[in-house]
């Protein structure tokens, strides 16, 4: 349990960053919700890790995604903030698993894995589409974006993190 | 002492943050909204070459609308053909001045706040940034930097940028600018009270700056305001572009820019 699982990061790195990079703007519904669920990575980022190299990872791959959107700064300065707060949010999440160190479905039970990782998506996603926005000016279009979007990164990161934790129960 | 330095050890995770955050901020305000050949941005080799990958396969599934599309325009462009050969028009020295440069889209957005469209057309085809690019229906925008083999533009649906334009009827000048509301139209700043306008009229580029010829569409006036204390009018434009099918764009190079610009420099 205490271990850090090398196969399950990988796993997320591959499927919810790399993926994210060519469909970046490919996937989106009803012109409102985006799937950013490049985030699920970096909320799944081992809990021991030093939170400095946890900032340096979130900036780097906000950045890669930045290349992708035309967005130099964006997406990395909302990703490094994540990182920043993640720990904090974990801790006020779940007190009773203090020593867990893989984050996932089957560690955090279904019910914790949302309570954790749906907050903080919002908070990247309003982030995000306010820096782009530049303001508050279209206040409400710009709120209802981060609401759908959330929704729809949230459902992405969850059905995935679903589709690899049966595996490494059988294994 | 060694409690300072205790407590700056501490403190060290804060600092690492303040310091991400604040280059962020620096990306942020130098490379954004600048007309330049930066890597980081989706003309950069490497990225580019992704999405034209991803952008192959899409392609496939659409190969109807793209072939609907392609036979409208050879439609046009036949009627144009036709309409200037019985004309028999002066037309040379208008059409000796630009130089047209195919290119396949491989990205485009329309429902961020900032828009770009891709291109896999770079240095190679002597693209140069600040040329700019239209679609077989109206203006696409400006192109904002250049790698090798492709380019990054200025959507016309990205509100830095402003369109010197003019109402075809009347001749008068006005600047179509996007307002980041809805994908197909954009507003149209500063027609003044005298001119009698109507829903419906034409919008085409004026020509005056040499990124685009004079006379193409750019959209129709679809809304119309005019109060008592106001000096222009408040109107809407419909988009002759439909950015959400865009498939082949064209650049358009001015032979004579250095010339005129030079000639104006003086």
């Amino acid at each position: 349990m205490n271990r850090v699982s090398i196969k399950e990061q990988i796993l997320n790195l591959i499927l919810l960053l790399l993926v994210q990079l060519p469909l970046v703007h490919r996937i989106t519904l009803f012109d409102k919700s985006f799937g950013f669920f490049y985030v699920g990575f970096l909320l799944l980022l081992p809990r021991t890790w030093n939170r400095s190299y946890l900032m340096v990872i979130g900036f780097f791959s906000g950045l890669l995604v930045d290349v992708f959107t035309n967005t130099p700064g964006i997406h990395a300065s909302a990703s490094v903030f994540i990182m920043f707060i993640r720990n904090f949010w974990l801790n006020i999440v779940n007190d009773d698993f203090q020593e867990l160190t893989n984050l996932n479905t089957e560690t955090l039970k279904k019910t914790g894995f949302i309570y954790f990782t749906l907050p903080l998506i919002f908070i990247h996603h309003l982030l995000i589409f306010f820096i782009e926005n530049g303001g508050f000016h279209l206040f409400w279009m710009v709120l209802s974006k981060v609401f759908f979007s959330t929704i729809f990164s949230g459902v992405i990161i969850f059905v995935i993190n679903l589709a690899i934790a049966p595996n490494k129960r059988r294994a | 002492m060694q409690r300072l330095l205790d407590f700056l050890y501490q403190q060290r995770e804060i600092a690492v943050f303040l310091g991400l955050e604040i280059l962020s901020a620096w990306l942020l305000i130098n490379f954004n909204n600048r007309y330049n050949a930066s890597f980081l941005n989706s003309s950069n080799e490497a990225a580019a070459s992704i999405t034209q990958t991803t952008n192959d396969i899409n392609d496939y599934f659409q190969l109807s609308e793209i072939n609907e599309q392609l036979m409208l325009e050879n439609e046009q462009l036949q009627q144009e053909l036709r309409m200037l050969r019985s004309e028999k028009l002066n037309f040379l020295d208008t059409v000796d001045q630009y130089r047209v440069i195919g290119a396949r889209v491989i990205n485009n957005t329309f429902e961020r706040a900032e828009n770009f469209v891709t291109i896999s057309a770079g240095v190679m085809d002597s693209v140069e940034v600040g040329m700019g690019v239209i679609s077989s229906f109206g203006v696409v925008g400006q192109v904002k930097s250049v790698s090798d083999n492709f380019a990054t533009i200025y959507s016309l649906l990205h509100p830095k940028v402003l369109l010197s334009a003019k109402v075809k009827r009347t001749d008068t000048k006005c600047t179509v600018q996007w307002d980041q509301e809805t994908f197909d139209r954009a507003a149209l700043k500063y027609i003044p009270r005298h001119i009698k306008m109507k829903v419906g009229d034409s919008i085409v580029t004026s020509g005056f700056n040499s990124v685009f010829p004079e006379n193409i569409l750019v959209g129709v006036v679809d809304e119309l305001h005019l109060e008592e204390h106001m000096t222009f009018y408040e109107a809407k434009v419909k988009l002759a572009t439909d950015f959400t099918s865009l498939y082949h764009v064209f650049v358009i190079k001015d032979v004579m820019k250095n010339e005129k610009d030079s000639l104006e420099a003086l």
